[in-house]
């Protein structure tokens, strides 16, 4: 039967060990999200000022593995401001990141079930299509990142997600584990397993 | 060259890796938190007040028509869900994630489609889709998977996964969402988990975030995060276990649970699963008190007593007579959740059959 879980995956999964999320343990970041989600929820600002800067590059990853980039910033506004409206129905606040990406998969589903009677979505991004712009870089960067972005936008979204996470938004491992409630052993796996299917298409 | 430097940027620096970050660096997000609206404009309430003072002026002139709409719509909703075969909308849409998923025996080759109540929603071996639901969730369907919506109203969403494996991520109410499988049925009471069933109908689940009950009539599992538990057709949720355990621990566990092993090798299993267990696989010890023989459940008892002292209100006669007041007592104890919430919801969806 497939499964995201293949073979060799348990005794992998077993083998790891927890390792300190980059700055903070898991722990540790399930308990300042604790904190800033319960002031969020009083009215706090600020906290959850704190809670988007914590968080805007796994919301932002996400997007960017699901919809046009040019759309990306503004459904990062959305997501967060859907977030907001909705932070009273979250049951578990240590849960926020989990809870949080889930909210950002649903809003790019939902901009898709909006978008497809209006427009057809290119099968392969460029640069220009795409509205891809790598700040700061001339017209032959931009290219490469917009082909590099479309590559790892073809894989299956179980390897497209934390491969966008570590590459483009730069976090580790261990902190893309902590931020989206996944185990450390499938964000490994598929990390993995995700670098190894997008060498191949690139040698292709 | 191992992982390590594609995993947390430690050991031997992989060049292609490198060369990716650098060329994909561009895109990475860099823009500051925005100045969000004040909580209270935009509470639920607050929206309601607006919409409120908007619609009360126009309500008076608009609604006769209104009643007279919705009284044709209820005829012919009610005409419509009267007529065989037909179909009950849902809440659910499901998009193709890959390949062309089959819902109702039609291919979903672009956009969303509404799975009705009834409804079976199909991958083969190369497709995979998405479902979601605004106010329960969103479901992750893989290739292989054949899924039937049973119940979709308010309160209460309840699945039918016949085989293959389905990633649900919950944010509805605990006890709202729950999953058939041919060997147990599974209660959402927490938020993320992967459940599998394979051609022979026996399944495993794994909680990743929060906390999942697994049941076949009297039978019941509790499974928090980074627990698995295994179910069999006949016998229902096995014993739950996390899986960060010793081999040693979960191969013993297994033997344990395993049909039509002898009980000498049932006592020599039990024997290697106390001996090994941590202070966390309390959570399997206490699954084991209702499960070992009579004979056996002294053993239990004292290692467990051993590993989370049992509360005060809590004698080992009523454990070993499996008084369910004193065993959820001492299950509150592990520190995965209080009972209370499982006991309510079980009686809640049980009903609901």
């Amino acid at each position: 039967m497939a499964s995201t879980w293949g073979d060799g995956v348990e005794t992998l999964a077993a083998g790891l060990e927890v390792r300190a999320v980059t700055g903070a343990s898991a722990q540790e970041l399930e308990s300042d999200d604790f904190r800033l989600v319960d002031a969020a929820r009083q009215g706090d600002r600020a906290a959850f000022g704190r809670l988007y800067d914590r968080y805007a590059r796994m919301v932002h990853g996400i997007l960017l593995g699901r919809v046009p980039p040019c759309e990306v910033d503004d459904l990062v506004h959305d997501t967060f401001l859907q977030a907001l409206r909705q932070l009273h129905t979250l049951r578990d606040s240590t849960r926020f990141g989990a809870w949080l990406a889930a909210i950002t998969r649903n809003r790019a589903n939902d901009y898709h079930r909006r978008a497809v009677v209006e427009v057809e979505l290119p099968e392969n991004l460029s640069a220009e299509g795409a509205g891809v712009s790598a700040s700061g870089s001339a017209p032959d960067r931009d290219q490469e990142a917009a082909d590099l972005l479309a590559a790892i936008r073809e894989l299956p979204e179980t390897y497209r997600e934390p491969l966008l996470l570590r590459l483009v938004e730069g976090m580790t491992g261990p902190e893309i584990a902590a931020r989206t409630g996944l185990t450390s052993g499938s964000v490994r796996v598929n990390l993995c397993r995700g670098m190894q299917q997008l060498r191949e298409r690139l040698s292709r | 060259m191992n992982d390590d430097y594609l995993w947390d940027g430690s050991g031997e620096p992989d060049p292609e890796v490198q060369k990716l970050e650098s060329a994909l660096r561009g895109l990475r997000h860099n823009r500051p938190a925005p100045a969000f609206p004040e909580i209270a404009e935009i509470t639920p309430a607050g929206e309601r007040s607006r919409l409120l003072t908007f619609l009360l002026p126009r309500f008076k002139i608009a609604a006769l028509g209104w009643a007279a709409v919705l009284l044709i719509a209820s005829v012919g909703l009610i005409l419509y869900r009267m007529k065989p075969g037909a179909v009950a909308p849902s809440e659910w849409s499901v998009t193709g994630v890959q390949g062309a998923p089959r819902l109702g025996g039609n291919a979903i080759k672009a956009g969303t489609a509404n799975l009705g109540v009834g409804q079976v929603l199909e991958t083969d071996s190369v497709s995979e889709a998405s479902m979601i639901a605004e106010n329960t969730g969103e479901i992750r369907v893989e290739p292989g998977t054949r899924l039937r919506l049973l119940t979709s109203r308010s309160g209460r969403k309840r699945l039918s996964l016949e085989r293959g494996v389905i990633q649900a991520t919950i944010w509805a109410a605990p006890g709202e969402f729950v999953v058939d499988t041919p060997s147990a049925v599974a209660v959402d009471l927490g938020c993320i988990y992967t459940l599998t069933v394979d051609d022979s109908g026996d399944g495993l689940l794994r909680t990743t975030v929060g906390w999942v009950g697994f049941k076949l009539k009297d039978h019941e599992s509790f499974i928090p995060a980074g627990a698995a538990c295994p179910t069999k057709k006949k016998t229902g949720p096995g014993t739950p276990y996390f899986e960060d355990a010793s081999p040693a621990f979960r191969n013993a566990l297994a033997r344990f649970d395993q049909a039509g092993t002898s009980a000498e090798e049932r006592a020599a299993a039990l024997q290697v699963v106390l001996a090994q267990a941590r202070p966390r696989d309390a959570l399997t010890l206490w699954h084991l008190l209702a499960r070992v023989e009579e004979s056996d459940r002294s053993r239990v008892y004292e290692r467990l007593e051993q590993l989370v002292p049992a509360p005060a209100e809590v004698t080992r006669k009523g454990i070993m007579t499996l008084d369910r007041q004193m065993l959820d007592l001492w299950w509150n104890e592990l520190g995965f959740g209080d009972a209370s919430l499982w006991r309510h919801w079980e009686r809640s969806w049980s009903e609901d059959r």
